[in-house]
Order: structure tokens, then C-alpha cells, then sequence
């Protein structure tokens, strides 16, 4: 029986230590409570709001109803689903194009750069870092009807002075063009982390045995990248999904995006109901997209350790 | 030169890495040289240079007054953001951790929410308990967007610990809070920083949840700088403030990553 103790207090031991581990598990529930209080709750409220169980409208009756669902569904039959289908498809076109733009910065960083590479990656990020409010305006400066570009055409003599380019700003262009330069610079980093990552052997093996750097590049490093590139299309498309201040400030009422037809309902014209519809509609749309991509997000969270 | 691109190609795609770096910082550099314009319009030919707009946005007290604002809701959210992140990173090394997936959802949730949803709510949140909008609320909403950045940046960090230090900690009698505070600690005082960095600019620069939640007349920066921009007669001062916070921003970036990897070599060393 004595033989087995000293075995015993060295697992007593561990025990005691791994239990000491399991005991910090506790600490997340001051941050829990606070995400119920300040995420969860506000989120219950605006399923209220949606079907009627709360209103903020005087006069009003609070009981179980669809009704404003009905309004907003079923599709093609009313502006805010048009107003969606229109935000989303600029919301595509901005996370493909910016895709496609920062593929080669993200390809130039780890394969020729070299040892400059950490401070290119720095140069590429630092914009992303500074106010987004404030880039949009100094793009409203550049676009402006006298702005900047328009300015120049004058100066230049290449238009007639006053004559400005019109679709330059409160255009889908412009809103398009501040979203794509917002969101590029980030959107480099998933493809660069993956190509960093990659087993360059694999692009020495397949030139070995014959195939030339295009043939690499389009068989071997951009399947192989292809986790990268979704993540960053990703990243791109659930913030713009829903996107407001871009529209608000270089857009017109004409090139609004979703996020500003839920804003209109609760400011200009408030109808929290309608707003807390079209507000549902859009966490479905970007938890939808986070179950369809969330695989290839980081999974770094879901282990206790990382691994050696 | 290697097999992922000729000379050629290096080249080009070098020639495209400048025009992109170009692209990310003419709107930057533009902003910094009409600041110094001496005009009302944003406009060319370059009206001569001044340093009027500068002064007028020191002898703005509502825009001063929204900067102290921003400037102290910034630090408490980064006071809090970091507190939080580091407590659920400790938490999330823990071996057992009941509903782990849940807990991790939950916590990178505001991630993924849009700000306008998380503004709206809280103002329906507000509504509900018979408040008026707020300037605490601004900083819980803050809070709550920062937390899962501060997360990213100290978990990562806390995991490169040798856990033998610690073990060895404790075998020499120091409780699991000395140990963490001796030990742990110092350690992950970086990206302690770092987070707190980064929480402060998100508060500082965010528009969204302010928007929605600030009191009138208790505009934040960001506030103040939207309504400024839509008002002909301060958009110059706009600029001039906008510059200031552009050039300040990429300075503590620079610095932030510096001090960042220095610290980082030290420790590996």
C-alpha cells in the first residue's frame, strides 16, 4: 500500500494545480455579465420592438404581431428591399475588388520583400489605424464638386471651371471607392498571413518538374491560399453589410446603403418597429455569413493552449 | 530569384506596392495640406499658406471641450477594455472551461455585430430603463466593441508563457495571485499596453455608437467632427482637427508597434 503513495501525492498534486487552472475559468463571468447586459439585452429589446411586444409609438398597442415583418417581407415588393438588394450588391463588388487589390500587396510582401517586410506590413496597415470618420471626409475634400480632383481638371484645362465630373461624389461611386480604400489595407493581411505561411518547397517542387511561375502561381499558391482569401472576403463584407457613414457623407440620399435606411427610422422619422425589422434582418444576414465563413476566421480561441 | 516571381515580376509588383501605399496615403497627406490652406473651400489653386484654422480650433471651446470628452472616455474604455480582456484571456487558458464555444461566441460577438444594431440597441436599452441618452452608455458600448481586440492582443501573449514558471511559482509557496501577479503578469505588460492602445483609439475615432448615444450639447470628437463637416463655416477647423488627429494617430501606431517588438526581443532574449 505505501508503495503506491508516493505516485498518489504527485497526482494529489497535479490535481490540486490542474484544479487551480480550472478555478480561473470563473473569471469570465465579469465579462460575461457585462456582454449580457450591454449586447445580449439591447439585442432582445430590438426582437421586441420587431414584433410589436414594445413600441415607441404613442397610441400604439403593445401585443404579438408580424405585421411590420409583413411590410419588409415578402421581397420585391417595397423600397427597403430594394434599398437591401442594392447595399448588398455594392457590399459585393467592394469585398471582390478589394480582394483582388490587396492580393498582390499581401503576394509582394511575403515573397519579395523580404526583410522589409514587417515594416511594409506596418506602412500598408497604419491608415487603417487612424479615424475612419476623418478619411472619409478628406475623400469628400478630393471628390468634392470644387474639390480637389474637380479643381484640377479646371486647372489643367481638361473641363470648363464649374464644370465638374458629377458622378464623383453623392454617387454609388463614391461610396463604393471610400468603402473599397477603408477596408483594402486590412484585408491584405489574412492572404499575406496564409502565403507566409506556405511551404515554399511546394512552388521549388511543381517548377521542378516543369510548370512555369504563372502555372505555379495559378495550380499550386492561389488554391493553397484560397482559406486567406475568403477570410479576407470576409472581413470586408460583414462590416460594409451594415455600413452608414460612408453613404452619409459622400453619398446622397440616392446612394444610401441599408444601415442608413435603419438609421432614418431611428432619427429622422423614428419607427423603432420598422428600424428594429430591418436591424434583425441584418444580424440574420451577417450571422448567416459568419456560419457559412467562420471556419476559416481564426479558431485560435477555441483551445485552452496553443499548441507547441 | 525565387520560384514565386522573375526579377520582372518583383519589379511590377513592386511598382504596385507604391502606387497602392500612394493610393492609402494621398487622402491622408491631402487632408494635412488643405489644413494649412488659407480658405474657406477645400479647393485648387492652393489659396496660400496659414495657421489661422489652427488657432481657431484652439479657440473653439465646444470642439476642445468634445476632444476632453473623447480623451476621457478613450481611457476609461481602455482602462476597462483591458481589464476585461485580460481577466477572460486568464479565464480561457483555464484547462475545464464550461461552454467554452458559447463563452468565445459571445465574446468576439461585437466583432461581428454592426455598430448601427449595437447603437440602436443600446438606445432602446436606454429608452427602456427610463434614461435619457448618456455618456456612460457611450462607454459601455465602447467597452464592449474593445473587449474582444484587447482579447486577441493578450491571450496570443499569455500562451507564450512557460507554464513551468508558474508552476515553480506555486511549488514555492506563492498563492495562484501571487503567482500571477509576480510571474504573469510583468510578463504580458506589452500587450497589456498594446490593448490598451488600441481600445483608446477605437473609442477615440468611433462614430457609430456615439452617434446615437451622446447627450446634446455633449457631442464626443468624432460628433463633433460629423456635424462640423456638414457645416460650411467649421469645415476648415474640421480639417485643421482632422490633421491633427491623422498625424498623431499614425505617430502612435509607429510607436506602439516599436515599443511593441523591442519589448518582445527583450523578453525573448
Amino acid at each position: 500500500m505505501t508503495v503506491t503513495s508516493a505516485p498518489t501525492i504527485q497526482r494529489n498534486g497535479l490535481l490540486a494545480r490542474l484544479h487551480g487552472r480550472a478555478g480561473r475559468g470563473w473569471l469570465v463571468v465579469p465579462t460575461i455579465a457585462f456582454l449580457l447586459a450591454v449586447l445580449i439585452l439591447p439585442l432582445i429589446l430590438i426582437g421586441f420592438y420587431s414584433v410589436n411586444l414594445m413600441t415607441n409609438l404613442i397610441g400604439v398597442p403593445t401585443e404579438f404581431s408580424l405585421r411590420y415583418w409583413e411590410d419588409f417581407l415578402p421581397p420585391g415588393s417595397n423600397p427597403f428591399w430594394d434599398r437591401f438588394q442594392t447595399s448588398m450588391v455594392i457590399t459585393l463588388l467592394v469585398s471582390v475588388a478589394a480582394v483582388i487589390a490587396a492580393y498582390p500587396i499581401a503576394y509582394y510582401l511575403s515573397f519579395v520583400a523580404r526583410r522589409r517586410r514587417y515594416t511594409l506590413l506596418l506602412l500598408i496597415l497604419a491608415p487603417f489605424f487612424t479615424s475612419y470618420l476623418l478619411r472619409v471626409i478628406a475623400w469628400k475634400v478630393i471628390l468634392a464638386n470644387n474639390g480637389v480632383i474637380n479643381s484640377a481638371l479646371w486647372q489643367l484645362g481638361l473641363r470648363d471651371h464649374g464644370d465638374g465630373v458629377t458622378w464623383l461624389i453623392y454617387s454609388w461611386f463614391s461610396v463604393a471607392l471610400v468603402l473599397f480604400y477603408t477596408w483594402v489595407p486590412f484585408v491584405a493581411l489574412p492572404i499575406y498571413v496564409v502565403l507566409e505561411n506556405m511551404d515554399t518547397r511546394l512552388l521549388e517542387a511543381a517548377q521542378d518538374l516543369g510548370a512555369g511561375r504563372l502555372k505555379t502561381f495559378l495550380r499550386v499558391t492561389l488554391p493553397l491560399s484560397l482559406p486567406g482569401v475568403i477570410a479576407a472576403f470576409v472581413f470586408v463584407l460583414i462590416p460594409t453589410t451594415g455600413e452608414f457613414i460612408a453613404p452619409l457623407l459622400v453619398g446622397g440620399p440616392q446612394s444610401y446603403m441599408f444601415g442608413n435606411t435603419i438609421q432614418g427610422f431611428f432619427s429622422d422619422s423614428p419607427n423603432w418597429n420598422y428600424g428594429a425589422v430591418l436591424a434583425v434582418w441584418l444580424i440574420a444576414i451577417v450571422l448567416v455569413l459568419v456560419l457559412l465563413f467562420g471556419r476559416f476566421l481564426s479558431t485560435d480561441l477555441r483551445e485552452s493552449k496553443a499548441p507547441a | 530569384m525565387t520560384a514565386a516571381a522573375s526579377r520582372l515580376g518583383g519589379r511590377l509588383l513592386g511598382g504596385y506596392f507604391l502606387l497602392f501605399a500612394i493610393f492609402l496615403y494621398a487622402p491622408l497627406v491631402v487632408l494635412v495640406i488643405f489644413s494649412f490652406d488659407d480658405s474657406q473651400i477645400q479647393t485648387l489653386p492652393y489659396a496660400g499658406f496659414t495657421l489661422r484654422w489652427f488657432r481657431a480650433v484652439f479657440s473653439n471651446g465646444d470642439l476642445i471641450a468634445s476632444v476632453q470628452r473623447s480623451a476621457v472616455i478613450a481611457l476609461f474604455t481602455a482602462l476597462g477594455a483591458t481589464l476585461l480582456g485580460l481577466i477572460t484571456a486568464v479565464a480561457m487558458t483555464a484547462h475545464k472551461l464550461a461552454l467554452r464555444g458559447i463563452v468565445v461566441a459571445l465574446v468576439l460577438l461585437p466583432l461581428v455585430i454592426p455598430y448601427i444594431v449595437l447603437a440602436v440597441g443600446l438606445l432602446i436599452l436606454l429608452n427602456t430603463l427610463g434614461l435619457r441618452q448618456t455618456l456612460w452608455a457611450v462607454l459601455l458600448g465602447h467597452i464592449a466593441v474593445s473587449v474582444p481586440y484587447c482579447l486577441l492582443i493578450i491571450l496570443p501573449r499569455l500562451r507564450t508563457i512557460d507554464q513551468a514558471i508558474v508552476d515553480a511559482a506555486r511549488d514555492l509557496g506563492a498563492g495562484a495571485w501571487v503567482a500571477f501577479r509576480r510571474i504573469t503578469l510583468p510578463l504580458i505588460v506589452p500587450a497589456l499596453l498594446s490593448s490598451a492602445i488600441i481600445a483608446f483609439t477605437i473609442s477615440f475615432d468611433e462614430f457609430a455608437i456615439a452617434s446615437f448615444l451622446v447627450p446634446a450639447g455633449k457631442e464626443t470628437l468624432p460628433v463633433y467632427i460629423y456635424s462640423g463637416s456638414r457645416t460650411p463655416a467649421l469645415q476648415p477647423q474640421v480639417i485643421a482637427i482632422g490633421a491633427m488627429v491623422v498625424v498623431a494617430s499614425l505617430l502612435v501606431v509607429t510607436a506602439a508597434e516599436f515599443f511593441r517588438a523591442r519589448a518582445e526581443r527583450r523578453l525573448r532574449v
